[in-house]
């Protein structure tokens, strides 16, 4: 599903956040992204989803190279993923609901059915009763988990998380957990970066670790 | 197809929604558009109605034939005759010299002076006259006709007295080419004011922008709400900028009214003239839109992926 191939990523003026990094991810698994802060997991992250372009090597996804994607193709590509920023990027000039609706927007999806589904995202994560709520009136968590819900509301076959449990106290980071825990069940794909131990403890996971950007400890399933 | 209808259905709607909440900065911006628009657009119907209006006078111009003194009978049926077949002719009448000078001398029976002048002459000063009434408007047809009527046998002059008819209509398209150059400066003008003000309303949703384009939006879904944004500063301010020249020119067509009666002409400002409404809200709206356009390109380029 998400192949990467020798793949090296220079930002303009900084040494390489990511050195000749090889790894793949099946349909379905669930993977962790670890290391240290600056490790490079934020850029391996947006390579994987397609938000930025390897300096070298190759990133498949879906047997498709986003290198040599076109331009015009890569909103396209990017609608495969659901994202959660560790900033969130949540908007706050406008309710959760339509919050949530944006991706639904962007896939074309309107009227009964968007609404339908926005709801059913929102229950997901818990957050149903605040349908009406701005952003900025909830808690850390509770933004994380609209994060969450408008990650899934288009229905992405592959999940990308970065940091989604940092900021929190360890119950609201094991609430998180527990629903990403119940995407992966249903077959979504689950790429999380994590710098805590806590996100560890999930079983029938693999960590790919990084160390200053090289990969140090490509498959290791923890038991 | 649906998708494509539901697109565009929502940019709009929200696009309202926003100048709804946001009505008195735009009502701002499309007053600003409507006066812009409605200055050329005045010009325009000043120089057109006067271009009508002087249309109108030379229909009454005539070419003046005077024929030679002591010119034979004979001579002035082949010149009545020539006169007849010439198509460029609508109409002309014969005045012999004797019905002139009493004519000339019944009109200034009540002048005094020139009664005076009359009486002191012995014998009729006055010649022959053809009055010819040609069937173009154009100066420099009537100049052409002119010309060539001059060349006939017995015709001691022939007058064109429109001179002050050929000045108006150079007049009138130094006017228009005035129009032309204001149109397009205030065009640049609104385009710069319409570019900048989108540009304003991107960067307060620079944040909706980046979210949309990380969860794949398309470059058209981003940019489609700010042409529609751009498009209806034109159209308002186009339709305002009618409203006004219909009520700018009502209120000059009274005094018009006025000053048209004194000279016992019907002549007044046509106020309803679709073509030039259909004109103004086009233009407006397509530069609504090319700036908006410039404005959005741009703000998307910077969000290419690298």
């Amino acid at each position: 599903m998400i192949q990467f191939d020798q793949v090296t990523k220079r930002y303009p003026g900084s040494d390489e956040a990511l050195k000749n990094v090889s790894f793949s991810i099946d349909a379905g698994e669930w993977v962790f992204v670890t290391g240290h802060s600056g490790a490079g997991k934020s850029t391996l992250l947006k390579l994987t989803a397609a938000i930025e372009r390897p300096t070298s090597g190759t990133v498949l996804i879906a047997n498709q190279n986003i290198s040599k994607l076109k331009s015009s193709a890569i909103p396209f590509m990017r609608r495969r993923f659901g994202v959660i920023f560790q900033d969130h990027k949540l908007l706050y000039d406008r309710n959760c609901f339509e919050n949530v609706i944006l991706p639904l927007r962007i896939n074309g999806v309107a009227g009964a059915e968007a609404a339908k589904r926005v709801r059913a995202a929102l229950d997901k994560v818990g957050l149903l009763h605040k349908e009406k709520a701005m952003p900025i009136t909830l808690s850390g968590g509770e933004q994380q988990r609209l994060a969450i819900a408008r990650a899934v509301v288009s229905r992405p076959s592959i999940l990308i998380a970065d940091e989604p449990t940092g900021n929190l106290d360890a119950s609201y980071a094991a609430d998180i957990m527990g629903i990403f825990q119940a995407f992966n069940q249903v077959g979504v794909t689950v790429v999380m970066a994590t710098h805590d131990a806590l996100g560890l403890s999930a079983s029938q996971s693999r960590v790919l670790h990084l160390n200053h950007g090289q990969l140090s400890q490509s498959e290791s399933p923890l038991s | 197809m649906t998708n494509w209808m539901n697109h565009h259905v929502q940019a709009l709607k929200l696009v309202l929604g926003r100048m709804h909440d946001n009505f008195l900065s735009t009502f701002m911006i499309c007053l600003v558009v409507g006066v812009a628009t409605s200055l050329p657009g005045l010009f325009y119907v000043g120089v057109d109605n006067l271009s009508k209006l002087s249309g109108h006078m030379q229909d009454e111009t005539e070419i003046s034939l005077f024929l030679k003194v002591g010119v034979s009978q004979e001579t002035v049926a082949t010149i009545e005759v020539a006169l007849s077949k010439n198509t460029e002719i609508k109409q002309h009448y014969f005045v012999n010299k004797d019905e002139a000078w009493k004519r000339f001398q019944d009109e200034s029976a009540n002048n005094g002076d020139i009664n005076k002048v009359i009486l002191q002459l012995n014998k009729n000063p006055l010649p022959d006259a053809f009055f010819i009434q040609a069937k173009s408007a154009e100066p420099e047809a009537l100049e052409a006709l002119k010309n060539s009527l001059q060349t006939l046998p017995g015709v001691e002059q022939a007058l064109l007295n429109s001179e002050w008819a050929k000045r108006l209509s150079i007049l009138l398209k130094l006017g228009t080419k005035i129009i032309l150059v204001i149109a397009a400066l205030l065009a640049i003008t609104l385009l710069i004011i319409i570019g900048n003000t989108v540009r304003m309303q991107i960067l307060t949703q620079k944040d909706e922008i980046e979210v949309s384009n990380l969860m794949g939006a398309t470059s058209s879904f981003i940019r489609t709400p700010f042409l529609y944004a751009g498009m209806l500063y034109g159209l308002f301010g186009g339709l305002l900028a009618i409203a006004m020249m219909t009520g700018i020119m009502q209120a000059f067509n009274y005094s018009i009214a006025q000053i048209s009666s004194l000279y016992s002409s019907d002549f007044s400002v046509a106020l309803l003239n679709p073509k030039l409404f259909i004109g103004i809200i086009s233009t407006a709206t397509f530069i609504g839109w090319l700036g908006s356009y410039i404005a959005v390109s741009r703000s998307i380029a910077s969000f290419k992926i690298n």
